[in-house]
């Protein structure tokens, strides 16, 4: 069925109730509301009270509660309104959560989850994508989906998961794109990047809302005879290191592409995977885009200035393809 | 352990009118008795507080907290500006107020007989014995890292957590060390600890009471960020209610570690929830070297019960009886389903924060007024000389029985090797089928409606 990438996330979740009865879901606003952005809708009249908490607005104590219940062998499934304020709950998730299994065995199998990104022009509190919060927390596996079937298929292997998933669902993407997604029960493996487009030219190593902008820019850069391969990790941490080098292998010109800002981002890791795995492959430099290192303005203009862009992507990319 | 407990069904969750005619019939706390409209004096303030005025129209709430001290310390810690004898000026802590009072009696209990009484007094030997055994292992350089002590705190840590039943579940701070005792663990895996031994609980990758386990002893860790295990425990209990049962989990804080935001979220989150949260506020006086009186503004702690509209209680935390009986009352509340309770006990942290800091910023006179309290020798002379539940004689076979014991396990953890480099690597995850997840009380019964999958419509947020 052809379903929207909000949509895909609902139903892998209600698909998740509706198997296994140690999953619930704890939040602000998710239960007769059904949730700022509607993922819960009607779960609370399905599920009962008991398994759609609404809880006080209170990030800390919404992840310490999750944390709590699944070291009962629970699997809560808690909900941040906007990923922006999973900053309020920083120490729970870095300090007790991520450290537990590594600390003293315990396994941690919950998942937190809600929307993160910009181009909806929602401020600099409402638009981020603190990801890389948590790519420097061991322990913890960052999981940020560019499709609907995989949006579905990685929220149900974050649910089964035995280990504590941040799942960040890009908001501009909820309800603007639509794909077939099997009806029947699948996962997909968390960890596992995937080919989103075959290429021979250059590799665009990127994710979640910057796939489509990749795929934009590739249409473009087709008309040119110029081919891009795109890489879409879908798991920002682990990274899967393999698929990574394999790309640079094959094309041996890089670009990597995010939206959160440009020091300290995901891309200066990725450019040293690809040092210590395939710097003898490289042709060319490996070039970054990504947002600017500011807090993400609100004002339409400026929201559009910061964040990166087809136009960024199409021109970097015939600089390396020239190089 | 304790007594048996009345067992209730679980309350669905949170969907309990916002009223005070909850107030239970447990002699603990009734902090959200009568809201009724009585005209009455506003809480106990410290010194110089405004009482409650008001026009004749203005209605008052009076709200109570059981306080079950047989005495009540009254003296305040204040910086005062002093000259040294070449006229430097000097910041120090003074104490003022009564500090010649006697000390009170023990305050029977309602609840332990003989056998318990000895039981938690042991384990206060125990517990100060291993601190004696530790403070030795520091000196001779057997310690990585300081130690850190419960001295004047045993009866906090021993006779609260002694209220347990074996399915609660609770989680230490750092001058719980005899909590752990109390739940099973023996003195030797605080000792490797500390050592930072292979053995250890957590195999050398950290220290202290820093470990826990969710199989046998139910036990969270607690990490050195303060107040975070309050909304944990509080998960704790609402996972077990999801599973069919309500059970006690307790946590401490002290009056420094109350001071942060995550103490309130997670106290606030257990009374909405209506979870079975036992806090037990110790109130030493000390947060490392700050007195209480910068560390809050109302009078007892257990005022704060009454904002979180759940009941709160005070007790001598020197005295075992009272510790024992608010513990037993709480657990027995939260095993009914009635909701968590704050207990603050009162005493004075003993030692400095850790084995490195002398805490000479506490007043002398206090230390000399605390030590007259000391729990153990409290509860010896209690035992002893008053209930005669033992004689002197047995006494001393028990303190000596209570040394070979905790010099046994002094042996045990000496003979512990390091850990290999190596160890500290893997574990980070989960994987491999390293754990199974179960449902620890059994797999919640769940109840469904008959709504189906539909779609949503558009949100209006950010569209």
């Amino acid at each position: 069925m052809q379903l929207t990438y909000l949509e895909a996330i609902r139903q892998g979740i209600w698909e998740e109730m509706e198997r296994d009865p140690t999953v619930f879901c704890l939040g602000e606003d998710i239960g007769i509301y059904g949730g700022a952005f509607k993922v819960t809708d009607g779960f609370i009249d399905r599920f009962g009270p008991e398994r759609v908490i609404d809880t006080p607005i209170a990030e800390s104590a919404i992840v310490g509660a999750a944390f709590g219940a699944s070291l009962t062998g629970m699997r809560p499934v808690a909900e941040f309104q906007f990923m922006d304020f999973i900053g309020c709950a920083f120490n729970q998730i870095s300090n007790m959560v991520a450290k537990t299994h590594y600390l003293w065995g315990a396994p941690a199998p919950l998942v937190l989850r809600g929307p993160s990104g910009g181009y909806v022009h929602g401020g600099p509190f409402h638009s981020q994508n603190p990801e890389m919060w948590f790519v420097h927390n061991p322990g913890l596996k960052v999981i940020c989906p560019a499709t609907p079937y995989d949006a579905k298929g990685l929220i149900k292997a974050a649910i089964r998961d035995n280990n504590p998933c941040i799942f960040f669902e890009h908001k501009y993407l909820y309800r603007r794109i639509k794909e077939e997604v099997p009806a029947d029960d699948y996962v997909v493996p968390i960890g596992k990047a995937r080919i989103a487009r075959e290429g021979r030219d250059l590799s665009i190593i990127t994710y979640a809302a910057m796939v489509h902008t990749a795929l934009e820019a590739a249409e473009i850069l087709s008309k040119e005879g110029i081919d891009l391969e795109i890489l879409d990790l879908r798991t920002v941490s682990p990274l899967d290191r393999a698929a990574i080098a394999e790309t640079v292998k094959k094309t041996n010109k890089v670009i990597l592409l995010h939206e959160h800002s440009r020091t300290g981002g995901l891309a200066g890791e990725i450019a040293a995977i690809i040092n210590e795995e395939a710097f003898d492959d490289l042709d060319g430099p490996i070039v970054r885009i990504a947002g600017l290192d500011s807090a993400i303005p609100f004002s339409p203009p400026q929201e559009h200035h910061y964040l990166p862009k087809v136009e960024d992507v199409v021109r970097e990319a015939r600089r390396l393809k020239a190089y | 352990m304790g007594n048996k407990k009345a067992k209730s069904k679980p309350n669905s969750n949170g969907n309990r009118p916002r009223n005070g005619s909850r107030a239970t019939k447990a002699n603990v706390g009734t902090a959200v008795n009568g809201r009724a409209a009585n005209v009455g004096t506003a809480a106990p303030g410290r010194s110089g507080e405004r009482s409650s005025t008001g026009s004749p129209n203005q209605q008052t709430r009076t709200y109570s907290i059981p306080d079950y001290r047989l005495e009540h310390p009254d003296f305040t810690v204040r910086q005062r500006v002093e000259k040294d004898r070449d006229g430097a000026e000097h910041v120090r802590y003074e104490v003022e107020g009564n500090l010649d009072a006697p000390v009170p009696p023990i305050r029977n209990s309602k609840y332990l007989d003989k056998k318990q009484a000895i039981d938690i007094y042991r384990y206060m030997l125990l517990n100060r014995k291993m601190e004696v055994a530790l403070e030795n292992l520091y000196k001779q350089g057997k310690v990585v890292g300081g130690v850190y002590f419960g001295l004047g705190q045993e009866a906090c840590s021993c006779a609260s957590s002694y209220a347990l039943d074996k399915d609660d579940w609770f989680a230490p701070m750092i001058r719980n060390q005899g909590s752990l005792l109390v739940r099973g663990f023996r003195a030797s895996d605080t000792m490797m600890q500390y050592m930072a031994k292979a053995d250890s609980p957590t195999k050398g990758r950290d220290g202290t009471s820093h470990f826990g386990d969710i199989e046998k002893r139910n036990m969270v860790s607690p990490i050195s960020m303060l107040g975070d295990l309050i909304p944990v425990m509080s998960g704790v209990a609402l996972g077990a209610r999801l599973q069919g049962r309500n059970i006690a989990v307790m946590t401490y804080i002290g009056d420094g570690g109350q001071s942060t935001g995550v103490t309130y979220e997670g106290i606030n989150f257990a009374a909405v929830q209506n979870l079975g949260l036992v806090l037990f506020v110790e109130s030493n006086l000390w947060a490392y070297s700050t007195p209480s009186e910068m560390q809050y503004r109302c009078h007892d702690l257990a005022e704060r019960a009454i904002g979180y509209g759940i009941p709160g209680v005070i007790v001598d935390g020197t005295d075992a009886c009272q510790v024992y009986d608010a513990a037993h009352e709480a657990v027995e509340r939260a095993h009914r389903g009635e909701g968590p309770t704050l207990i603050e006990a009162k005493m004075m942290r003993m030692k400095g924060h850790a084995i490195h800091d002398a805490a000479a910023y506490v007043p002398k006179q206090m230390m000399e007024y605390w030590k007259k309290r000391d729990p153990i020798a409290r509860f010896e002379n209690y035992l002893v000389q008053e209930k005669k539940w033992l004689t002197p004689k047995e006494n001393e076979v028990l303190i000596a029985e209570v040394e070979k014991v905790i010099e046994a396990e002094r042996e045990i953890a000496v003979n512990s090797p390091m850990p290999t480099p190596e160890s500290a690597e893997g574990g980070v995850f989960c994987e491999h089928g390293c754990h199974e997840i179960k449902p620890k009380y059994g797999v919640p019964k769940v109840k469904k409606g008959t709504g189906g999958y539909k779609e949503t419509e558009a949100a209006v947020h950010l569209k």
